[in-house]
């Protein structure tokens, strides 16, 4: 069985703020996904810009930084071993005006409002989940996770907390 | 014992005929005909109004909530109550002489007509205190209210009526005919009106923002965008706040705008009557009643998803007017995120466009290519379209 995957999935803050479809997003990550770790956090303005300083010189660079610093963003780390891919998948095409008619049943199609207030963000590749997994979580180290607790989630047993929404080890 | 009763079951209806036979006939009297009562069903009023709801439940948005079935206990409602496919009559517009509504995004806000404190009411999402702060316990307020409930302003006059309702995405803008706007919600851009504070904690919040006037002018009308608020006062200028990003605003800048400011450009010099904002899709209505649109998405022009830079109009036929209706003519148009609606002036509904969470009332999610009349028994008056929901202020028949 091949190594697990590590991707970052970041709800944004209007579908934080709709109950209705954050239990249906939570429920399809639990159901698809091990999860490694999860925040809650507001993000400010000057962290988001460096977030999405790739983007500095694309016209909506703006209005995803003043989106992104709006409300509060669920992180989750999650562990496949297609994760960059699967969750791409699940999301469906970033424009979501686009996916509302071309896969209507994918996040995005269902609960996307708009081009930037398109549900969530996942990593478009294993380079940038590493580096957007070190911007946010700064102590998780992805050495030592792959060379200590890969194989226990990967193999079990663990457990599903849905407390603190992760999986957590069996005792 | 078996005889006995087959025995009385058999001989009652003989008994009967034999009395009504030997009872003296009455002779008939005219005088008395109109002394008897006659019966009359009830017919509405002309201000009688009637309000239905469909689209998504789960969000309480819909303000009703069904009551399971009469085996379980008391007090349970049905918990996989999810879509409303067809339009439903609101019980609680039945109670109330509901003026005014407003949808947003999985919220409804309606205004009553009352000179008592409570006369805007809110039921749906509350995360962001969107329908004011509603604690059954003190210190948990509630995310979610799946029935109206009313909303708590500050009003200095109990007679103050509201002219005015506007809702965004997680805001609430309430127009009152002398004491200004009132706003309530979500204020991270700014579209309250107030200034932004980027710590501020909205769930749960009391906080309810006045603005009296704006130049020393009152407002006439508001406007909710999904993230901004326009304003128009009485010599029809136009004022904005909020989000600014791609600038929806119209302040020359693309930043947030935190206290309502004049809109700048061309329409400094007119005088504005009515502003009107969405998201996607436009549609234009001219005073033959034509119905014009342009944008992206499921236009009414065809079955392809398509994209339209020029305005086009949507055949008249497909809204009902044919050789025996040659007078038909929509009156008014409203538009959510991907699907459209219209309403001719024989009060007729018709809806096409993106079927999200059955949003368009048809039975079924399916999208909707062209126009179709949606099954409301009630002359549509008004119709506010959001995001999954859908709410129409209807008039009854007779």
């Amino acid at each position: 069985m091949p190594k697990l995957q590590l991707t970052l999935a970041i709800i944004k803050p209007h579908a934080v703020k709709n109950p209705v479809a954050l239990s249906y997003i939570r429920n399809v990550i639990k159901n698809n996904f091990v999860v490694l770790k999860t925040k809650r956090m507001i993000l400010d303005a000057e962290a988001a810009g460096s977030f999405y300083e790739e983007h500095v010189e694309k016209f909506f660079y703006n209005r995803l930084v003043t989106f992104m610093a709006s409300g509060s963003i669920d992180l989750h780390i999650m562990g496949h071993t297609h994760a960059v891919e699967v969750w791409r998948k699940l999301l469906g095409p970033t424009k979501v005006y686009k996916a509302q008619f071309q896969e209507p049943y994918c996040l995005r199609g269902m609960f996307g409002l708009s081009d930037t207030r398109n549900v969530a963000h996942g990593s478009d590749s294993l380079a940038s989940a590493e580096r957007e997994i070190k911007f946010f979580f700064p102590e998780f180290s992805l050495y030592n996770w792959y060379t200590n607790d890969e194989i226990r989630y990967r193999k079990g047993p663990i457990l599903f907390n849905n407390h603190l929404f992760q999986h957590v080890r069996k005792l | 014992m078996n005889t006995i009763k087959l025995f009385v079951r058999w001989r009652s209806p003989s008994i009967l005929l034999s009395r009504t036979i030997t009872t003296k006939k009455k002779l008939h009297d005219p005088s008395e005909d109109e002394q008897l009562p006659i019966f009359q069903y009830p017919i509405s009023k002309s201000s009688d109004r009637r309000v239905y709801v469909w689209g998504l439940a789960e969000t309480g948005a819909l303000g009703i909530h069904l009551p399971r079935s009469k085996k379980s206990g008391k007090k349970a409602y049905r918990n996989n109550f999810n879509l409303v496919w067809h339009p439903m009559r609101s019980s609680f517009c039945e109670r109330f002489d509901v003026t005014k509504l407003a949808c947003g995004y999985g919220f409804t806000v309606a205004a009553v007509k009352t000179n008592e404190q409570h006369k805007v009411f809110g039921t749906g999402i509350n995360t962001d205190s969107q329908i004011g702060y509603h604690a059954p316990r003190i210190g948990h307020p509630l995310e979610m209210l799946l029935s109206p409930a009313p909303i708590y302003i500050p009003y200095t006059s109990l007679e103050t009526k509201i002219t005015g309702l506007a809702a965004g995405r997680a805001h609430t803008l309430i127009l009152t005919d002398n004491e200004g706007v009132y706003t309530l919600g979500n204020n991270a851009y700014g579209q309250c009106g107030r200034k932004i504070n980027p710590n501020e904690e909205y769930r749960g919040s009391m906080a309810s923002h006045n603005i009296k006037r704006l130049g020393k002018e009152k407002i006439v009308d508001v406007c909710c965008g999904q993230d901004h608020s326009l304003f128009i006062t009485e010599s029809g200028r136009v004022y904005a706040c909020g989000w600014g990003a791609d600038g929806q605003t119209g302040l020359g800048a693309y930043t947030n705008q935190g206290f309502p400011a004049l809109v700048k450009g061309d329409i400094t010099s007119e005088k504005i009557v009515k502003v009107a904002s969405t998201v996607d899709c436009v549609l234009a209505l001219n005073e033959q009643g034509d119905v014009f649109v342009w944008g992206f998405g499921l236009l009414g022009l065809g079955p392809n998803v398509q994209q339209s830079t020029k305005p086009k109009q949507v055949p008249a036929p497909l809204f009902g007017r044919n050789e025996f209706n040659p007078d038909s003519m929509i009156t008014n148009v409203a538009c959510g995120i991907g699907h459209l609606a219209a309403i001719t002036n024989k009060g007729d509904l018709y809806m096409w466009g993106r079927n999200r969470h059955g949003c368009l009332g048809l039975g079924h999610d399916k999208d909707q290519h062209f126009p179709l009349k949606i099954g409301i028994g009630a002359h549509v008056l008004s119709v506010k379209c959001s995001v999954d929901h859908t709410v129409a202020m209807c008039k009854p028949f007779t």
